[in-house]
């Protein structure tokens, strides 16, 4: 699937201009017809990565259990980002939004909706999930900054940004990545960790050992699912992923290799869906706590990396990207100065750095997971074969999924390890998402850095009205400096796969992987 | 009587050994490294909580003091609780330190117990199919000696143990599961899915089974009442089925009580290979997310079973031939 | 240990005149003679040969990636095959051949050192426990029945588990596995020696304990344990695959078996060759291995059964 992304981007900046006019968007119209098919049965869906255990939302930055409230919650906004039409939102809890100005965003909500457990869905629910979890020390930092609402009445609610010192227009995509939750939880954290209340399509009705099982809701806002429900279940190794899903076990599976790709290809009865993902797969580097504090020793690992090897290895579930976004992000642009593979550099940044052809470095540990991301292994062992023949002395670790969450993210005295491999993937073209959430210091998940200059251009970006000049701020100044600070290199863009049963018809998926089940059907 | 005292005697001895098995396994997972209370709070969390779990929690304790606690621990039939899986029975991870699932952890008795029956369910079934693949061969062998009966049987067990279960397990489940269809076996939802990973364990386990059989047949045959029973107007079946087999079943029983460790070990990779979802599985998920309280219990619990199951194997063979010695 | 060495050490069994050849000698002449066992012995001398050899005058470098050339199939499949990879490639393009080969060199070293090990812990133990007696014995001999009851493998993976798995990691830990039986063979025959004269003869003539359990007692447990040592040799080999297969055994770059068919289980079904042809060559070496001790096993019976 290509994108077309200098349109694209005339498209986003025009939408930002848009709300930035005054203008509003009416929800389009996506209903799903209410019939309920009989013979449809229940959706099985193999998850690649694991549920926290907790949950609440705000609790965690797991792209599984992201998906998974894609199913379960309820959002203001959705965005398809459809390759035709990547700007469009469609309206799901919101009945339409308006910037009314620089710092207010009105959401006008659906009447009539209900949670899960039957509590009515108001302004005092968006009031209560976006105060709660913007909040800077909820572990997902998705919001832009601490955030007010204004409830004016029980269907009015006005995102106020006034206080918190940048526009409120930031929230106009993201209303598609916030799942709402119902103030009376929040009121009271425990219950919102203990079981999912939504209003999305799906109800949770237990836990199976690894499978969420969820049920339809007949009430749901854009209408009744046709399926029954979704089996949503973790299984953490992808040969097993694909054999269920050829014997039948799976309808439907995620994040398959190239090899799978051919094997199924190869079957009858299966079809495929590929899409440029908002995903981009870094290194990351623990900038925290030496030897990774110097950007020296970065820009090193960096040039001696040859990344064409890489995408070599990862085949079709790969695309080249040159910047810490994914071409579908708002922003986007192919950094001049993006570090390419060059022993010379290499050797030149390690002799500065104080270490020679490497000599004088400790052994440095590079973890990474199996069974999630397509190939970590092998694109790891290619890595590591290559940092050793810049000197580099380098302990590659190959983790299970769960144990790798556990050491993902920087700590005091910095991360496990010197680097660590993961991507990121929002639903949603909002670049600070990525940007804001990992190279700002009052976040600075994975790498944790901490850099006053980075800080200034990612204030600079975040705090520009005219989206113009936003994007031409993330283009000219953060982007180039990424390239010389180099906390993370930025591997390659995502390619999503999945793949399902040909009788599972009209599921939707999400470039950062989320699935619409509502207009599906999955005959047995 | 002195059955009375014989079990109380090994009851007694088998305590023992699961307080050095305990010890020994409390021991080195206090001193490995790796920080459990870093685990505990997660990634996310700043020192001082760590610390203050780490007191908390009595980590900071002397081991013998914590051992000593945990046995109370055990005594009251709590084996602690996961550090990574959640009551929901999800699996967890970059979880942040003051989620307050994190104090909600599942208790690793829970998790074994739920596990535990689908993983008798495969031992059952892959003795059951080792003695099918093991009577013919061994019983042959063992009426035969030095004919090709007996060389087939040598040879088939030096190939079946020479077998890389993981590796017959790997090929298996892809020709039989994906390519032709017949069986499923990767996962669990039904009775047929234990057939294959089964299988697989009883072809690990057969050789030493045809063995003992052969062996002791054999050495039956050549005692004087077998011998002689033709001459009592005994037909030849009847004689080995009524002497041989019953004289063969006590080397078979005490075989048991040791292929219940080789047993033990091919679950925990077979059911990794099949995705079964039983104890074997769990126990390799704990080591691998290094979640010590499971490791531990499952150790513990399994050496218990393990030191139960033999007495009870010498208990039965005392039955079957009472001359045996207490 | 070398046959050799142990026939210098071997003391003269007491019957006098009669020139007879030592237990170890008459079993090895008994095995000899079995085809099994030779079957066995050059097969195995065979791919010994191959792995210490080949990959040494080999061009290619077992580690060396090569991306583009990745997914070639072994000799006579498909149309990419070619004599440069007789086994094909791997998924990044490393000579299939070369790794097996390399794999097999570790895997021979590791159970062949751990079972050296079990051999020395557990005749160590058997020799002095046997030996001294009295509440040594005891308390030795309970420490055994401990350990006989823990399913190694779960010791093993935990272990390796928490620490992180190095060659000599590896091979303490399954060397600690099977000690006891040694142990109590080892035990059972000093018990029976011990009461000879030739050991209550160097008693008189002065001779240390040390040189007694070591110069006379030791060569005596070789007959009734050699063939447990290889069939051992066989079992741990198979265990460190396991150890591979389950990310716990020697680290990558450096191939083992069990990594490589781990790997390999994703390519199955579209380059079924990383996972079987290892598998395969294990296969034949470990049934090579179990030809030999079966083998011995069965000349040492008839070896008693003669002397009976």
């Amino acid at each position: 699937m290509a994108i077309d992304r200098r349109d694209f981007l005339k498209r986003s900046s025009m939408a930002a201009a848009l709300a930035a006019s005054g203008a509003s968007l009416i929800n389009a119209g996506f209903f799903a017809s209410p019939a309920y098919a009989g013979s449809s049965k229940a959706i099985n869906f193999l998850s690649a990565e694991n549920l926290t255990g907790n949950w609440d939302p705000s609790s965690h930055t797991t792209l599984g259990q992201i998906n998974f409230e894609g199913f379960v919650f309820g959002y203001l906004t959705r965005a398809p980002m459809r390759p035709e039409n990547p700007d469009e939102l469609v309206m799901e809890l919101a009945e339409s939004m308006e910037l009314l100005d620089e710092h207010t965003l009105q959401f006008k909500l659906k009447k009539g909706v209900t949670f899960h457990n039957g509590e009515p869905f108001t302004a005092a629910d968006v009031k209560a999930t976006f105060e709660y979890a913007s909040g800077p020390d909820r572990p997902a930092q998705w919001y832009p900054g601490r955030v007010t609402v204004d409830v004016i009445d029980d269907h009015t609610a006005n995102v106020n940004t006034k206080a918190h010192g940048y526009p409120a227009s930031l929230f106009w995509f993201l209303s598609a990545f916030l799942p709402i939750m119902s103030a009376k939880d929040v009121a009271n954290p425990a219950t919102l960790a203990e079981r999912p209340n939504g209003t999305g399509a799906f109800k949770f009705v237990r836990q199976d050992g690894n499978t969420s099982v969820l049920e339809a809701n007949p009430d749901f806002v854009l209408g009744a699912p046709k399926v029954p429900g979704v089996n949503f279940t973790f299984v953490g190794d992808a040969t097993t992923r694909m054999l269920s899903l050829l014997s039948g076990e799976a309808d439907i599976i995620e994040r398959l290799e190239a090899e799978q790709v051919e094997t199924i290809k190869s079957k009858e009865g299966f079809s495929l869906n590929k899409a440029v993902s908002v995903e981009n797969k870094y290194l990351w580097f623990r900038c925290s706590k030496p030897p990774f504090n110097d950007y020296r020793l970065r820009r090193a690992v960096c040039h001696s990396i040859d990344r064409d090897i890489i995408l070599e290895v990862l085949g079709v579930s790969g695309t080249p990207s040159n910047a810490w976004i994914s071409p579908v992000k708002f922003g986007y642009v192919d950094t001049p100065n993006y570090p390419k593979y060059d022993p010379d550099m290499a050797q030149k940044f390690l002799a500065d750095a104080g270490f020679p052809g490497g000599k004088g470095l400790p052994k440095l540990e590079y973890i990474t997971s199996v069974g999630f991301y397509p190939k970590t292994k092998e694109y790891g062992e290619v890595i590591t074969a290559m940092l050793q023949e810049q000197g580099f002395d380098i302990e590659f670790s190959a983790m299970e999924i769960a144990a790798w969450a556990d050491r993902l993210y920087d700590r005091p005295g910095g991360g496990p390890g010197h680097m660590i491999d993961c991507g990121w993937a929002t639903g949603s073209p909002e670049p600070d998402l990525v940007l804001r959430t990992h190279f700002h210091s009052s976040s600075k998940r994975i790498c944790g850095i901490e850099d006053a200059e980075l800080d200034a251009v990612l204030d600079k970006e975040r705090n520009a009205t005219d989206p113009a000049v936003r994007k031409k701020v993330i283009q000219e100044e953060l982007m180039p400096m990424l390239a010389e600070k180099t906390p993370a290199l930025s591997l390659f863009t995502s390619v999503f796969i999945h793949a399902y049963r040909d009788e599972l018809k009209g599921m939707y998926i999400y470039p950062n992987g989320m699935m619409d089940a509502v207009n599906a059907t999955n005959e047995a | 009587m002195y059955l009375l005292n014989f079990l109380v005697r090994r009851l007694f001895q088998g305590v023992i050994v699961l307080l050095i098995v305990t010890f020994a396994i409390f021991t080195l997972l206090r001193v490995v490294p790796g920080d459990p209370v870093r685990l505990i709070v997660g990634g996310m969390a700043p020192d001082e909580v760590v610390a203050q779990k780490a007191e908390e929690l009595g980590l900071n304790d002397p081991i013998p003091v914590q051992f000593a606690r945990y046995l109370g621990n055990i005594l009251q039939g709590d084996l602690g609780n996961s550090f990574l899986r959640p009551k929901s029975g999800a699996t967890v991870g970059a979880a942040a330190h003051d989620d307050p699932t994190r104090a909600d952890r599942a208790e690793v008795l829970d998790l074994i117990l739920e596990r535990i029956p689908l993983t008798l369910q495969l031992a059952a079934l892959a003795i059951v199919f080792a003695l099918i693949i093991s009577f013919p061969l061994g019983i042959a062998a063992g009426l035969n000696p030095g004919k090709w009966q007996d060389r087939l049987a040598f040879f088939a067990g030096s190939v079946f143990v020479s077998i890389p279960s993981f590796w017959l397990g790997v090929v298996l489940a892809l020709l039989l599961s994906v390519q032709w269809g017949i069986l499923p076996s990767i996962g669990y939802k039904g009775f047929e899915y234990t057939i294959l990973p089964a299988f697989v364990l009883a072809i690990e386990m057969s050789p030493f089974i045809i063995r003992t059989l052969s062996v002791s047949i054999a050495q039956v045959m050549q005692e004087e009442f077998i011998s002689v029973a033709p001459l009592r107007g005994l037909r030849r079946t009847r004689i080995v089925a009524a002497h041989a087999i019953r004289n063969a079943s006590i080397p078979l029983l005490n075989l048991f009580g040791i292929q219940l460790g080789v047993l033990l070990g091919g679950v925990l990779v077979i059911e990794l290979i099949f995705d079964y979802p039983g104890l074997g599985r769990l126990t390799i998920n704990a080591v691998l997310q290094r979640d010590f309280p499971v490791i531990q219990g499952v150790a513990v619990f399994i050496a218990g079973l393990f030191v139960f199951i033999n007495i009870a194997v010498d208990l039965a063979a005392s039955f079957i031939d009472p001359r045996l010695e207490y | 240990m070398t046959d050799t060495a142990m026939k210098a050490q071997m003391p003269v069994p007491s019957q006098v005149g009669e020139l007879r050849l030592s237990p170890t000698q008459r079993m090895l002449k008994e095995a000899w003679a079995r085809t099994s066992f030779k079957a066995g012995f050059f097969v195995f001398i065979g791919l010994i040969a191959a792995a210490l050899v080949f990959p040494e005058v080999s061009s290619i470098d077992p580690t060396k990636m090569n991306v583009r050339a990745r997914f070639v199939p072994p000799l006579f499949f498909g149309e990419k095959w070619t004599w440069a990879h007789p086994f094909g490639t791997d998924h990044l393009g490393r000579d299939l051949l070369l790794r097996c080969l390399i794999g097999l060199r570790w895997s021979v070293l590791i159970g062949c050192a751990s079972v050296i090990m079990m051999f020395v812990i557990g005749c160590g133990l058997g020799l002095y426990s046997g030996f001294k007696g009295n509440w040594t014995d005891t308390i030795i001999m309970r420490i055994t029945d401990a350990q006989l009851s823990i399913p190694f493998i779960i010791l093993a993976i935990t272990i390796l588990g928490v620490s992180r798995p190095t060659v000599p990691a590896i091979i303490l830990v399954l060397g600690l596995s099977s000690w006891p039986l040694y142990a109590r063979v080892a035990r059972s025959v000093t018990l029976s020696e011990k009461g000879k004269e030739y050991i209550r003869a160097q008693r008189v003539l002065g001779a240390s304990h040390w040189r007694i359990l070591f110069l006379f007692l030791a060569p005596a447990i070789l007959p009734p344990i050699a063939f447990v040592a290889v069939l051992d040799v066989a079992r741990m080999m198979i265990f460190e695959s396991i150890l591979g297969f389950i990310g716990l055994g020697i680290q990558p770059p450096t191939p083992s078996f069990g990594s490589i068919i781990a790997d390999g289980r994703k390519y199955l079904i579209n380059a079924w060759w990383i996972a079987t042809m290892p598998g395969a060559l294990l296969l034949i070496t470990l049934t090579s291995l179990n030809l030999m001790g079966a083998a011995l096993e069965k000349a040492r019976n008839d070896v008693l059964k003669g002397a009976a």
